[in-house]
C-alpha cells in the first residue's frame, strides 16, 4: 500500500525523531516513528478506506484529512492500529462546520477537543471510563487525544504563536480522551441521548476547558442530596471566570462519578440537566460590573444562564467513586458556541492486505 | 483575516486590521488560504480594554492607514 505522503530519511530511530521535533512535527514529546510499515499496519484498520480519502478539512490551514494522514499521526501519536477508527472519527468530527475547528484553534482562550467515546469500541481499545481515566497510565485515552492534537497541529497548522493562539492553553491540548462509563450510568448512554443506537460506536467532540472539579461530600442522612448536588454543579458551571455565563450560547458539560450519578438516579438525564440548569446562572448586574460591556445593559436582576437551553449541559458519567464530579466550561463564542459535534467509529478492517 | 481573504477574493476592496500579537498568525492563514497579499493594517496590541481615549486615538490613525493601504500606499511596511 502506498503512501502518498513525502517521504523523509534520518540515520536511524532517534536522528528521526530529533529531525521530528526540529521540524515543528511533535508535541513536544517524544514520537514514534511513522515509518512506511508502521503506516501500513494502522491502515489495515481503516474500515475500508483508501488511504487518499478526505475526512476532512482542518483549519487553520485547511489542510486536508486524509486517511493516510490520521494514520501517520496516529503512529507518531503511539495509538495501535484498533485506535485508529476512534482516532478518525474524532478528526471528521473536530472538521463539521459547526465545530468551527479554525475559531476554535485560533482563539486566544485555552480550550481543547475533548474526546468523548461511547459504544463497544470502548472495550475493544481499553479506553479507561473509570479512576482516573483523564489522568495518565491510560494508553488508549492519551494516545487517541493525541493523535487528534498531532493532526490539528501538522494537517490544520495549529501551532502555537500562528495557528494556535492560546494564551495559556491546558494540558488537555495534549491529549483529552475519555470513555462514558455507561455500566455504572443510570442514564440511557450519553450517545443514545444523541439519536444513535446503544451497539453503535460514537466519538463526540467538544472545545473545552480544563475539567474544574466540583466537590459534593454526600451523606445518607441528608434529606435533600439531589438539591444539594445539582445546585453545586449549577454554580459551577456560572463561574463568573468563565466565558459562558457571559456569552450564553452552545454546550457545556457535567462529567458525573458513579456516586454523584447514583444520587440523581431517580430522575432521567432530561430532568437533571433541567435542574442543573435551572441554578446555572448569574444576576445581570453581577456580570455587567464583573464583565463591564460583554454584558448588554437590562434589568439586572434578569438571570442570565450558561447555556440557552437545559439540554445544551451535556451530561455524562466518568471518573472514580467518591466526592469530586467536574465540570467543562467551554469557549461559549463563534457562530455556534462551542457546539459538541458526534461521528460513528468505522468498525471494518480495509480489505487491502498491506504491502511492506 | 479569513473573512478578508474571502472578501478580497470577490473582488471587494479590503483592508484587514490586525494587531501586532497576531501578524504572524494572520500572514500565516493568508498563505493557507492562497491569499499572501491582502493588505494589512498593523495595530498596537491590545486594543481592547485600553479607554476611550487611546481606543479614539488607535482608530483615527487606524482609519488613515486603511484609506493608504487601500489607495496602495505603505507597502510592505505594515505587511508581514
Amino acid at each position: 500500500m502506498s503512501t502518498r505522503s513525502e517521504r523523509h530519511a534520518a540515520e536511524d530511530d532517534a536522528a528521526a525523531v530529533e529531525e521530528l521535533h526540529r521540524r515543528g512535527w511533535t508535541d513536544g514529546l517524544p514520537v514514534i516513528v511513522p515509518t512506511p510499515q508502521r503506516v501500513d499496519e494502522m491502515l489495515v484498520m481503516s474500515g475500508g478506506l483508501d488511504p487518499d480519502v478526505v475526512l476532512g478539512t482542518i483549519g487553520p490551514a485547511d489542510g486536508e484529512a486524509t486517511v493516510e494522514k490520521v494514520a501517520v499521526n496516529a503512529v507518531m501519536a503511539g495509538c495501535t492500529p484498533a485506535m485508529l477508527p476512534v482516532a478518525m472519527a474524532a478528526v471528521e468530527a473536530v472538521a463539521d462546520p459547526a465545530f468551527e475547528l479554525s475559531a476554535v484553534q485560533v482563539t486566544t482562550h485555552g480550550l481543547g477537543p475533548l474526546v468523548l467515546v461511547n459504544g463497544p469500541v470502548r472495550r475493544e481499545c481499553g479506553i479507561a471510563a473509570g479512576t482516573g481515566a483523564l489522568g495518565p497510565g491510560h494508553r488508549a485515552n492519551a494516545c487517541i487525544g493525541r493523535a487528534l492534537r498531532l493532526v490539528l497541529m501538522n494537517v490544520g497548522g495549529g501551532r502555537t504563536g500562528t495557528g494556535d493562539m492560546a494564551q495559556l492553553g491546558h494540558p488537555g491540548k495534549f491529549t483529552y480522551c475519555v470513555a462514558e462509563d455507561e455500566e455504572r450510568s443510570p442514564f440511557e448512554p450519553f450517545h443514545v441521548s444523541r439519536g444513535f443506537d446503544v451497539e453503535d460506536s460514537v466519538v463526540t467532540v467538544l472545545g473545552a476547558e480544563a475539567p474544574h472539579s466540583v466537590l459534593c461530600v454526600t451523606d445518607p442522612d441528608e434529606p435533600d442530596p439531589v438539591d444539594r448536588l445539582v445546585r453545586l454543579l449549577g454554580a459551577s458551571l456560572a463561574n463568573t471566570g468563565s466565558n459562558n455565563v457571559y456569552l450564553g450560547k452552545g454546550n457545556v458539560a457535567v462529567i458525573l462519578n458513579p456516586t454523584h450519578a447514583e444520587i440523581l438516579a431517580e430522575h432521567p438525564r432530561h430532568v437533571v440537566q433541567e435542574r442543573i440548569h435551572a441554578h446555572a446562572w448569574q444576576h445581570r448586574s453581577l456580570l455587567r460590573r464583573l464583565g463591564g460591556d460583554l454584558i448588554a445593559d437590562g434589568a439586572g436582576d434578569d438571570r442570565l444562564h450558561v447555556t440557552a437551553n437545559p439540554e445544551d449541559i451535556l451530561l455524562f458519567v466518568a471518573g472514580g467513586d467518591g466526592q469530586y464530579s467536574v465540570v467543562l466550561p467551554t469557549w461559549a463564542a463563534g457562530t455556534h458556541g462551542s457546539l459538541a459535534i458526534s461521528r460513528s467509529v468505522r468498525h471494518e478492517k480495509a480489505c487491502m492486505v498491506p504491502l511492506t | 483575516m479569513r473573512d478578508g481573504a474571502t472578501l478580497a477574493r470577490s473582488g471587494a476592496a479590503v483592508a484587514v486590521l490586525v494587531t501586532e500579537e497576531f501578524l504572524e498568525e494572520a500572514a500565516f492563514i493568508a498563505r493557507a488560504v492562497g491569499m499572501p497579499d491582502v493588505p494589512i493594517v498593523r495595530l498596537p496590541h491590545p486594543t481592547a480594554g485600553v479607554g476611550e481615549a487611546a481606543g479614539a486615538a488607535i482608530a483615527r490613525q487606524a482609519a488613515a492607514d486603511i484609506v493608504d493601504r487601500l489607495r496602495g500606499g505603505l507597502a510592505d511596511e505594515h505587511q508581514v
